[in-house]
C-alpha cells in the first residue's frame, strides 16, 4: 500500500483522500473469507489432566472426579478429536505460564487446542480454574480463561467439570451449549414398578422421580424443565400424569377418560396426547393446565405417539394404523396438512430433531410372517425423505429421543440381552450404555 | 428415354417465348441506360458534380450483367420443369456456406455467455454441451452419486484495518466454516447438475452470534445453487457470540460454495 500511495501522492491529491475513505470504511469491520472444501475435520483437542493448586488431601480424590468427568463430556461431544493422553508431554501445564506450545502443537500430541487448569481445596471451598488454549497461535492463544469456586464435594466438582467442558463445547461448537448438564428421564423397573427416574446425561446420578407403585411410561419433560408429564395407570384407567419440580409433588391434571397416552410438550407449552374419550386413540391438544382441550385426526385408525417439531412448534409427527400397519405421518399443530413419512414396515416412536430437518424413528422396514425384520433406528430427513439407518444387527431398538444440541439421540435397546437406555451420536457412532440395572425403558432428554 | 425426349420438346415449345423474354429484357435494359444516361446525365450535370453521376453510371452498369446472362436464364427455366440435376446443385451451394456460419455465430454467442471460459477453450459441441445441463437441457450425469470432493484449494483470507481477526481467532473461523458445511443440503442443488461455478455468499455475523444481512455476491449460475446456499444461512440461528476480546461490533464474511457432484 505505501509504495502505491507514494506515486498516487504526487498525481493527485483526490485519489489519495478516496484511498484513505476506503481504508477508513474498511477499517471499520473484519471480513472472513472461507468456504466449502476447505476441509471440516473435527477439532484436534488435548484435555490435559488439571493439576493440584493447594495441598489439600481432598484434592487427589476430587481431581480424578473432575479430569474423568471433563475428559468424558469432551469426549461425548462428538465435535472433538481428543489428543490420545498418551501423546501428552511429560510436563503437563497447571498454569499459562506452563504451556510448552512446541511440545503441544507439533506431533506426536499435534493439538490445535489445549484444555489445562488446576484444582485446589482449602478451607472449605473447591477452586477450580480452566483455560482453552489455541496452541497453533501463540501470538494470542486464550480462547476461555474460567474460574468456579464450589463445596469440595465430588457432586460439586463434577457439576463444574460438565460447566466447564459446556463453555469449551459452546465455543468451539459454533455456539451450539453443550449438554454435560442436561438429564434423561426414563422408566425404571428396578423397583418392582414401573416408575420414572432420571439421570444426569452420561448415566450418573440416578434417582426415582414418581412412586406411584402403579405403572408409569412415557415421561416428557416440558421445555422450561419444571413440570414432567407422563401416562400412568389411575382407577380410571390410562391418564395424564403430571409432577412439578417447583413444588416436588404430583399435580393435578384433568381425567379424560378412556385411554390417554403419550404426552408431548410443545415449544410453548402446549401438550398434545393420543386419548380414546370417543372410542378409537386420536391426537388432542391441550394447554399446560389441561384445558382448551382440542381434536386434531378424526379417523377411525388408531392415533398415537404425538411428537412436536421442536424449531417451529407447527407440526406435529404422529404414528397412526389408518392404512393397517403403524407408520409415521406429519400433521400442522391443528390437524390439517396430513403427510405419511414411512412406505412400508411397521414404523413407531418418532421423535423430531431439535433444528427441526430430521425425524428419528423406530422401523420395522420388514414386517411379517417370513419376514425376520429387525427393529432399529432410522433417521429421515424431513424434508426430502431420505433416511439411513443409524442401528445395525443389535436387538431391539425403540424410542429414541434427540439431545437438545441435535447431535445425540438416546434411545432403549434390547442388545445387552434386557431393556436398557442407551446413548450415541446422531449419525449411529459412539453407542454407550448408560443404564445396567433392571430394565429401563423410553429415555426422554430434557430441552437444554 | 421417354424424360429426355420430353424435355427436347419443351425446348421446342420454350423456343419462341425465350427469344421474346430476351428481346424485351434487352429492350428494358436499355431503356433503363438511356434513361439514366439522360436523366441522370442532365441531373448531375445540373447539380455540378460530376463524381455523382458516375458513381451512379457504375452501379446501373453492374445491372447490366443481367440481361448478359442469357444463357444461364434458359437452365433456370429449365428447372421450372425438370432440370432437377442443374438446379439442385446451385442451390446446395449456397446453403452450405450460408448455414454453417450462423450455427457458428450462434452456438459461439450464446454459449460462452451465460457460464465458463472453458467453453472458449473447448468449442466443440459436446463439452458445452456438458457444462449446459445447468439450462435444463438433459444430459448424462457422470461421475459417482457422492458428497463433494473436499478437493478444493483456498484458505481464508482477510482484510480490514485489523485485519487479525482470522490470525487471532482461526477458532471462530473453523467453527463458521463448519457449521455452515453441515447446514448445507446438497440435495436442494438441482440433481442435472454435476458441477458449477463457485457462488459467493456474503453475511454479517453480529456480536452474539448471529448471521444477517445474507446476499448473493457473485452467483452461480445456477439458481438452485444459490439459493441453497442461502437456505444453508437461512438455517443457522447463531455461530456462537464473537470472541469476548474482539472489539468489532460485527464480522463481514465472504463464504463461498464449491459444487461436485
Amino acid at each position: 500500500m505505501v509504495n502505491i500511495a507514494r506515486p498516487i501522492r504526487h498525481h493527485n491529491l483526490i485519489t489519495v483522500a478516496l484511498l484513505f475513505l476506503l481504508a477508513a470504511t474498511s477499517s471499520a469491520q473484519d471480513w472472513i473469507r472461507t468456504g466449502t472444501g476447505l476441509g471440516v475435520e473435527k477439532v484436534r483437542l488435548a484435555a490435559s489432566d488439571f493439576k493440584p493448586s493447594t495441598t489439600d488431601a481432598n484434592n487427589a480424590a476430587l481431581l480424578k472426579t473432575f479430569n474423568d468427568v471433563l475428559w468424558n463430556d469432551l469426549d461425548n461431544a462428538g465435535i472433538f478429536d481428543l489428543v490420545s493422553k498418551s501423546f501428552y508431554p511429560l510436563q503437563e501445564p497447571g498454569q499459562p505460564s506452563e504451556v510448552n506450545f512446541p511440545a503441544w502443537n507439533s506431533p506426536p500430541p499435534n493439538a490445535s487446542m489445549l484444555a489445562f487448569g488446576n484444582l485446589g481445596a482449602a478451607a472449605g471451598k473447591v477452586t477450580v480454574q480452566g483455560w482453552l488454549y489455541d496452541v497453533k497461535n501463540q501470538a494470542s492463544p486464550q480462547v476461555l480463561g474460567k474460574q468456579y469456586t464450589d463445596t469440595p464435594t465430588t457432586d460439586a466438582v463434577r457439576v463444574i467439570a460438565h460447566r466447564f467442558a459446556d463453555e469449551i463445547i459452546f465455543r468451539l461448537g459454533g455456539g451450539v451449549p453443550g449438554i454435560a448438564e442436561s438429564k434423561i428421564y426414563f422408566v425404571s423397573e428396578r423397583t418392582g414398578h414401573k416408575e420414572i427416574w432420571v439421570m444426569d446425561y452420561d448415566g450418573a446420578n440416578q434417582q426415582a422421580i414418581t412412586h406411584l407403585g402403579s405403572i408409569s411410561l412415557s415421561p416428557r419433560i416440558s421445555p422450561d424443565g419444571s413440570r414432567l408429564a407422563f401416562s400412568s395407570v389411575t382407577k380410571s384407567g390410562w391418564e395424564i400424569m403430571m409432577y412439578s419440580f417447583d413444588l416436588n409433588r404430583m399435580v393435578s391434571f384433568p381425567r379424560f377418560g378412556g385411554m390417554n397416552l403419550s404426552p408431548s410438550w410443545s415449544p410453548d407449552g402446549k401438550i398434545a396426547f393420543s386419548s380414546s374419550r370417543n372410542g378409537y386413540p386420536n391426537i388432542f391438544l391441550v394447554d399446560a393446565s389441561g384445558g382448551n382441550s382440542r381434536r386434531l385426526t378424526n379417523d377411525h385408525g388408531p392415533d398415537v405417539s404425538p411428537a412436536w417439531n421442536r424449531k417451529t412448534g407447527a407440526q406435529i409427527a404422529f404414528v397412526s394404523g389408518r392404512t393397517g400397519l403403524p407408520q409415521i405421518y406429519t400433521m400442522e399443530a391443528d390437524g390439517t396438512n396430513v403427510q405419511r413419512l414411512t412406505d412400508q414396515g411397521y414404523a413407531v416412536s418418532p421423535n423430531w430433531s431439535p433444528n427441526g430437518q430430521f425425524m428419528t424413528f423406530s422401523w420395522m422396514r420388514k414386517y411379517g410372517p417370513g419376514e425376520p425384520g429387525s427393529n432399529d433406528l432410522y433417521l429421515m430427513d424431513v424434508a426430502s425423505k431420505q433416511w439411513v439407518q443409524l442401528t445395525h444387527d443389535a436387538g431391539r431398538n425403540d424410542f429414541p429421543c434427540w439431545s437438545p444440541d441435535g447431535r445425540h439421540i438416546v434411545f432403549q435397546s434390547h442388545r445387552s440381552g434386557s431393556d436398557q437406555i442407551w446413548a450415541m451420536l446422531a449419525d449411529g457412532t459412539n453407542v454407550k450404555q448408560l443404564t445396567f440395572k433392571g430394565a429401563n425403558t423410553q429415555p426422554n432428554w430434557s430441552w437444554k | 428415354m421417354a424424360a429426355i425426349t420430353d424435355i427436347y420438346s419443351e425446348h421446342g415449345q420454350l423456343r419462341r417465348p425465350l427469344a421474346w423474354s430476351f428481346g424485351l429484357h434487352v429492350a428494358f435494359a436499355a431503356f433503363v441506360v438511356l434513361y439514366a444516361v439522360f436523366i441522370h446525365g442532365l441531373r448531375g450535370e445540373g447539380w455540378g458534380s460530376g463524381g455523382g453521376g458516375d458513381a451512379m453510371g457504375a452501379t446501373l452498369v453492374s445491372s447490366v450483367p443481367l440481361p448478359a446472362n442469357p444463357a444461364p436464364t434458359e437452365n433456370v427455366l429449365a428447372t421450372e420443369s425438370k432440370g432437377l440435376s442443374k438446379s439442385q446443385p446451385t442451390v446446395p451451394e449456397k446453403e452450405p456456406e450460408a448455414i454453417p456460419i450462423p450455427d457458428k455465430n450462434t452456438k459461439t454467442k450464446i454459449k460462452p455467455a451465460p457460464v465458463k471460459t472453458a467453453t472458449k477453450r473447448k468449442p466443440e459441441p459436446e463439452p458445452p454441451e456438458s457444462n449446459r445441463i445447468p439450462y435444463g437441457e438433459g444430459g448424462p450425469v457422470s461421475g459417482p452419486y457422492s458428497m463433494i470432493a473436499g478437493g478444493a484449494k483456498g484458505g481464508f483470507g482477510f482484510t480490514g484495518s485489523g485485519g487479525d481477526f482470522g490470525s487471532r481467532y482461526s477458532w471462530y473461523v473453523q467453527a463458521v466454516q463448519r457449521k455452515v458445511t453441515e447446514n448445507w443440503l446438497k440435495y436442494e442443488v438441482d440433481p442435472r447438475i454435476s458441477e458449477a461455478k463457485r457462488v459467493y455468499i456474503t453475511f454479517d455475523i453480529a456480536r452474539d452470534g448471529h448471521p444477517s444481512n445474507v446476499q448473493v455476491e457473485q452467483s452461480s449460475g445456477v439458481p438452485s445453487l444459490d439459493q441453497s446456499s442461502v437456505r444453508a444461512l437461512q438455517r443457522i440461528d447463531t455461530f456462537g457470540p464473537l470472541p469476548p476480546d474482539y472489539s468489532g461490533s460485527k464480522v463481514s464474511v465472504e463464504f463461498w460454495f464449491d459444487y461436485k457432484r
